[in-house]
């Protein structure tokens, strides 16, 4: 009896811990889109003080190509809204998951009481 | 927090004895790798502003000269001398692959934005730390409290609240216990928190610190109920405070300007703050000669005062508020506070009451000042006043006390008085 539970609660950890991983993995990838957040932000502010005189190369690449600053500007703001978008999007995935990690953390304690109290009986019993 | 929760749950094992000093050891852990942490992200960001003010002195030297000879580096292990020409010219990296060609005052510049960036990041940083820095302090100082070691003890006492507010209050105000209440027992909850202040060793205020209180509180009633003087709430039931002239008002209030020494510019707003129930008496008065006389009743009107003097004239039952009036105002005091101390502003308020009144007695029909009730004429009072609060006959004649000796005089003169506006 108290062998298949100590079996479950391992299972029960395992499956917990890997859930874990998954959400430090989403943090991670979480915390680089908002690390590209911030350089996009500079970006924009950099080519905001920049005027027309000036040419502005993107790096696809080995290759510089000309762009308009204009066109320039366009695009960062456009990557800024996609970078915001996705940013949201781990959001809700990372609350997702903190829920479900909370639910296991509870079966697992449960686990772990049944386990404790199957330990005792059997002490008991011997 | 959660990372410390989750360590403790996967170990399969929760401590639940030892646990304050083994979880203040943990947390101070935490705080210092905090610390550290920041400290060191610290010491980076340093070393880029620094980067960035010799590329800025650089960029201002560049342009100095047409061409510069220079060692160039050849693949990673060789250099070869050659020129560093169109020294204005510099592409830069804006981030995200981005690059844009500008001169080196527009560098200059795009630098300067940038190392406002860093100084911002770098004052967070020193904000974290500060203030990981006092959350470790902080718990130094809980867990010595905790400990129980010599310098501080945690002082608790069960304090049953409702003996020590039900002296020397009477039930119908009830209602103005309960701050008090909730008062001691914020205190109680504070010191069952374990916050770690060192003021927790006093514990709960003592008996004699809460009348001391309460004496504050009362010296502070006073003071408002002097500005108080003004609240002009007309009476609903009869509208006899319409006819009262201003100047006996204006008198009244020069008496108590000079009095009080306050300047009553805003008494008008005051009078309808309310944040006690006292003050919600305090504006349910009746205007009568320039004094604001609470009702003994929210709900009632005047028209009770009439039974009680043979004559209905208008005068009389003006004469009648004025007698409610001088305890009124100490009955009004007396909601918040013991009665021991509005027996003092009871026999302030008369003295500078009856000379005011005295004036402005022929002056007007309805603005006659009357003055305080005169003894014999108390008491019919008394016994068919209706039913007002117990303490209100208390207050009547204590103050009657005092005022006997000034009212023989007058005391003739004014039912004369009374009797001549009759006829």
């Amino acid at each position: 009896m108290a062998e298949a539970i100590h079996k479950k609660l391992q299972s029960e950890l395992e499956k917990y811990q890997q859930m874990q991983k998954d959400v430090s993995k989403s943090m991670s990838s979480r915390q680089k889109l908002e690390a590209q957040l911030t350089e996009n932000n500079i970006v924009k502010e950099e080519l905001a003080l920049l005027d027309s005189q000036n040419t502005v190369y993107k790096l696809i690449g080995p290759v510089l190509v000309k762009q308009d600053l204009d066109e320039a500007k366009a695009t960062v703001s456009k990557r800024l809204e996609y970078i915001n978008g996705e940013i949201q999007r781990y959001e809700s995935l990372l609350k997702e998951m903190e829920r479900k990690s909370e639910q296991h953390r509870e079966v697992l304690s449960s686990l772990q009481q049944e386990y404790q109290r199957a330990q005792g009986q059997a002490v008991g019993k011997v | 927090m959660t990372y410390l929760h989750d360590q403790m749950a996967s170990t399969g094992k929760v401590k639940r004895s030892k646990d304050l000093p083994q979880g203040a050891e943990r947390l101070k852990e935490e705080h210092r790798k905090v610390v550290k942490d920041c400290r060191s992200q610290i010491e980076h960001w340093n070393k880029v502003e620094k980067d960035y003010e010799s590329l800025q002195d650089r960029l201002r030297t560049l342009p100095d000269k047409l061409s510069y000879d220079i060692m160039v580096p050849f693949g990673p292990l060789a250099f070869m001398p050659g020129k560093l020409v169109h020294t204005n010219e510099l592409t830069v990296l804006l981030g995200d692959n981005w690059f844009a060609k500008c001169s080196a005052k527009q560098a200059d510049t795009l630098v300067e934005h940038r190392k406002k960036h860093v100084k911002n990041a770098l004052d967070d940083l020193q904000k974290v730390m500060k203030n990981f820095q006092n959350k470790d302090d902080f718990t130094d100082d809980l867990e010595k409290l905790a400990g129980d070691t010599e310098d501080f003890v945690d002082i608790r006492e069960e304090v049953i609240n409702e003996e020590e507010f039900t002296k020397g209050k009477r039930l119908a105000h009830k209602p103005n216990s309960k701050p008090k209440q909730e008062y001691l027992s914020d205190l109680e909850e504070d010191t069952e928190k374990k916050e770690g202040d060192e003021e927790r060793t006093t514990g709960l205020l003592s008996e004699e610190e809460l009348w001391a209180r309460l004496d504050e509180l009362e010296c502070e009633e006073e003071l408002q109920d002097e500005r108080y003087r003004h609240a002009v709430r007309i009476n609903t039931g009869k509208n006899t405070t319409l006819k009262f002239s201003e100047r006996n008002e204006q008198k009244v209030q020069a008496k108590r300007k000079k009095k009080s020494g306050k300047s009553n510019g805003l008494s008008p707003h005051e009078s309808y703050k309310i944040t006690s129930p006292a003050d919600i008496y305090r504006v349910f008065v009746d205007l009568v000669n320039g004094e604001p006389i609470p009702r003994k009743s929210i709900l009632k009107s005047r028209s009770r005062e009439n039974s009680v003097c043979s004559d209905t004239s208008e005068s009389s039952t003006a004469d009648f508020e004025e007698r409610r009036a001088a305890f009124g105002r100490s009955w009004s005091h007396d909601d918040a506070t013991h009665s021991d101390t509005s027996d003092g502003i009871t026999e302030e308020e008369s003295p500078t009451g009856t000379s005011p009144r005295t004036n402005g007695r022929f002056e007007a029909f309805t603005g006659t000042v009357i003055e305080k009730e005169p003894l014999p004429c108390s008491i019919p009072y008394l016994t068919i006043a209706p039913p007002a609060l117990p303490t209100i006959p208390e207050r009547k004649l204590e103050e009657v006390g005092p005022e006997a000796l000034q009212e023989p005089p007058k005391r003739m003169s004014k039912f004369k008085a009374t009797r001549l506006h009759q006829t």
